[in-house]
């Protein structure tokens, strides 16, 4: 009998292990596991404490810029600067109520000159409207340039406390000292725009005066028979802001320079503001719903469109199409999440942009509100590309959804006698409905996440979007948090109030993003095959 | 999509292919200079001095001070003076800030080519560009609603056009902000309703077309004269006195054939 070459006890003995820091293989694999993991986390967290303390300053810094907005009197100037905006809104609907009357007349084939002629009566009321406003109008911007200087005074003592710590800081405390640092009194500086309310008055009364002087210069018979009501309603506008002096006059009254800030006050003018402006030689404001209205406007028409598309190819896909077309369907669908969005962005820019304007001109669509686009850049162009992009993700997650379903709930529902269509909408959707909302929703962060197509297409207007305009909002321009973050963080001066309020629109970001993808969670756990 | 990429990536690829021992210079800041005029400058500096090699990164007037003041640039370019924060930063850090005039630069107001009004009063712009005028009709033009086109907030020709043409007012609330001065020209181009401003580099661009204000087209002759409301001087910052690199480039651009340059790519030299 032969004998085996090697004895048996040597092949199965084992090899002396290696225990490189007293670990086995099997715990260093683990650790090695638990490390990648935990470096995720440990990012996330630092990115959180970065974004917290660049940010955190915004507060301090905002609620000082208010308070210096109030003891320099800017506010008490503001008050005067509301009432002239509020002329200059019935001035312009008293140019485009003439210009409606003029192109009305001109359609029915009235020579411009005759046009005119008709409205002279207007045109003088019109004038007179206009220039009612001239002696508050003069007062207003001698105050704003009393007060910008008292700003800039202010300004140049922080400027100069500044530098004096820095030189200190630098070791060079003669130089610190030579430094000239004048603190501005306020209450001396506010004296002499206060000592303005008197002047104010007097303007005011005559501005009141000349109000109804031009009413006095207008009636039915200076417009068309059918601009009667237009007319009186203008008229009316008039005497409501007329009668809004007195509130005005209080208002002015009762303004104290020293009356102090509440602490929340820098909290909600950033989350409740409605004007984001910098660079602005009078007062800079970061208030973040413009962008958030932008933001929310674009993904909202982003999801109206990618919704369907996604959810109903993936239908399609998972339950209707067969082997054969599901091999290219799904690939094809998947790779356009491939596509960079800076193509994308350019795409847009270069081609769609330009293309969805000419078809809003066409005369058979003016139906359609906000037809014809006046920018060809606006929400509706950016969220036609983020629509692109979000129908991958919602396209994959909503068919992972499908795929989900037991195979039982379909086969006892044929069995039934279903109808196909049937056990799509009445068993198989309802089944996977809370994996479909979490597609929506992570498709929604996709979307309001994405920066460059909003740069480049969205237009970049920093207003909230004209709601009153009903569905025509969709065709406005307007600016996103992700877009304003990358327009501007390249060039701000870092530690500045506007630099730390990009952080806090980060921020603000983040936190959404956090909110939607725990939403999606939670829905998709606690709802997980909803019947059955 | 900013020129400056663009740029930073053509300088990136020069200077990998440029000699190893020659002199670099780095310059940065206003995206008006650093877009056309320096990197042309640039080149013709290389001609003579083929060991320099330069890095120009146009990014705005900030950006250029900031890398002056840290020393990460030689020269910043600026379209605007050095703020009274930015000059005590730079004495903090022991940095002397120097402006050199380098050319002055006129802001054109550029309207759609088929728009078909002729000409603008300063007050009008003014009146336009803070929102208190909505519609072209109110000019004297064809009726539509204006479309304004700013650069954007950080950018020095923002905050300069406040001061040239609007008395320091806000731009109206339905402005858009453009990354730079061709996408202005761009947008204007392509919307009959739109206006906006650019430098005079620009005014060429196709479909738009320039409106004279009060009078007076920006032209060579208008801005030196001041006949021209809205021009105003270019700067290079330098820690000091240039040196080096830099002085030989400084004094390149202020030579005749620098301001040349200057002229052929649409600026208007200091004499």
């Amino acid at each position: 009998m032969a004998t085996p070459d090697r004895p048996v006890a040597r092949a199965i003995r084992k090899e002396k292990r290696f225990r490189p820091l007293g670990l086995t293989a099997d715990t260093a694999i683990r650790r090695f596991f638990q490390g990648n993991a935990a470096f995720a986390i440990l990012a996330l967290v630092l990115i959180m404490v970065f974004l917290l303390r660049e940010g955190a300053g915004f507060f301090g810094q905002n609620s000082r810029g208010i308070r210096v907005y109030r003891l320099a009197g800017l506010e008490y100037v503001d008050i005067l600067k509301a009432q002239l905006d509020r002329h200059a809104e019935l001035t312009r609907a008293a140019n485009a109520l003439r210009l409606k009357i003029f192109s009305g007349a001109l359609a029915k084939g009235t020579a411009p000159e005759a046009a005119s002629a008709s409205l002279a009566g207007f045109d003088a009321f019109a004038e007179a409207l206009g220039d009612a406003s001239e002696d508050v109008r003069s007062l207003a911007s001698d105050l704003t340039e009393q007060a910008a200087a008292v700003k800039q005074r202010e300004q140049i003592y922080q400027d100069s406390i500044e530098q004096k710590a820095m030189l200190i800081r630098a070791g060079k405390a003669g130089e610190a000292a030579a430094v000239p640092s004048v603190a501005v009194d306020f209450s001396s500086e506010v004296k002499a725009l206060l000592a303005s309310l008197p002047v104010y008055k007097d303007a005011n009364r005559l501005f009141a005066k000349k109000l109804s002087a031009a009413l006095g210069m207008v009636g039915p018979q200076s417009v068309p028979a059918a601009w009667i009501p237009q007319l009186s309603g203008l008229k009316a506008a008039t005497e409501r802001y007329a009668a809004t002096f007195p509130a005005v006059e209080a208002k002015l009254a009762a303004w104290r320079y020293d009356a102090p800030v509440p602490w929340y006050r820098a909290v909600t003018a950033f989350l409740f503001g409605r004007q984001w402006l910098t660079a602005s030689f009078w007062q800079d404001w970061y208030g973040i719903l413009p962008l958030f209205f932008g933001s929310l406007l674009v993904s909202l028409i982003a999801l109206l469109i990618a919704v369907p598309l996604g959810v109903v190819a993936a239908i399609y896909v998972s339950e209707v199409a067969g082997t054969g077309e599901k091999t290219w369907i799904k690939p094809a669908i998947e790779f356009i999440a491939a596509i960079p969005s800076v193509v994308l962005g350019f795409f847009g820019v270069a081609i769609l942009g330009q293309s969805l304007r000419a078809v809003s001109e066409t005369s058979w669509l003016s139906w359609v509100p906000g037809f014809p686009m006046s920018e060809r850049l606006n929400a509706f162009t950016a969220g036609c590309l983020l629509a692109f992009m979000a129908i991958p993700t919602i396209f994959s997650l909503a068919e992972d959804a499908l795929t989900n379903v037991p195979r039982h709930f379909k086969e006892a529902s044929f069995a039934l006698g279903a109808t196909r269509l049937q056990t799509i909408l009445r068993v198989l959707v309802p089944a996977s409905l809370s994996g479909l909302i979490s597609a929506i929703l992570l498709g929604f962060g996709r979307v309001i996440g994405e920066t460059m197509v909003v740069l480049l297409c969205a237009g970049n207007r920093i207003a909230i979007p004209d709601f009153t305009e009903g569905l025509g909002a969709f065709f406005q321009p307007v600016h996103t948090m992700t877009g304003i973050i990358a327009q501007e963080m390249g060039e701000v001066v870092p530690g500045s109030i506007h630099y730390r309020a990009l952080f806090m629109v980060g921020i603000m970001l983040f936190l959404l993003a956090l909110g939607i993808n725990y939403v999606a969670q939670r829905v998709v756990q606690r709802y997980r095959i909803s019947i059955g | 999509m900013k020129p400056s990429i663009l740029l930073t990536a053509v300088a990136a690829l020069a200077l990998t292919s440029s000699f190893a021992y020659g002199g670099k210079l780095v310059i940065k800041g206003s995206d008006t200079l650093g877009a056309k005029l320096v990197p042309q400058l640039a080149e013709a500096f290389k001609a003579v001095n083929p060991d320099t090699s330069f890095e120009i990164a146009a990014e705005g007037s900030t950006t250029g001070i900031a890398a002056v003041i840290d020393g990460t640039a030689q020269v910043g370019m600026s379209s605007r003076h050095a703020k009274a924060t930015e000059i005590s930063a730079a004495t903090a850090k022991g940095v002397d800030l120097k402006p050199v005039t380098v050319c002055y630069d006129g802001l054109a107001i550029v309207v759609h080519g088929q728009n078909p009004l002729k000409s603008l009063t300063k007050k009008q712009v003014e009146q336009i560009f803070a929102g208190d005028i909505t519609d072209w009709s109110a000019v004297g033009g064809k009726p539509g609603k204006i479309s304004i086109y700013t650069r954007n907030t950080s950018s020095g020709t923002y905050s300069d056009f406040k001061e040239l043409a609007m008395k320091k007012r806000d731009y109206a609330g339905s402005s858009q902000k453009m990354a730079g001065n061709e996408q202005i020209a761009a947008e204007v181009g392509k919307n009959i309703n739109g206006i906006g401003y650019v430098g005079l580099a620009y005014v060429n661009a196709e479909g738009v077309q320039v409106l004279p204000v009060d009078g007076a087209l920006p032209s060579p002759e208008s801005l030196r004269s001041g006949a021209y409301p809205y021009s105003r001087p270019t700067f290079y910052y330098t820690n000091g006195e240039p040196q080096g690199e830099a002085k030989a480039f400084v004094d390149f651009t202020l030579s005749p054939k620098g301001q040349a340059i200057v002229g052929q790519v649409g600026f208007v030299g200091l004499k």
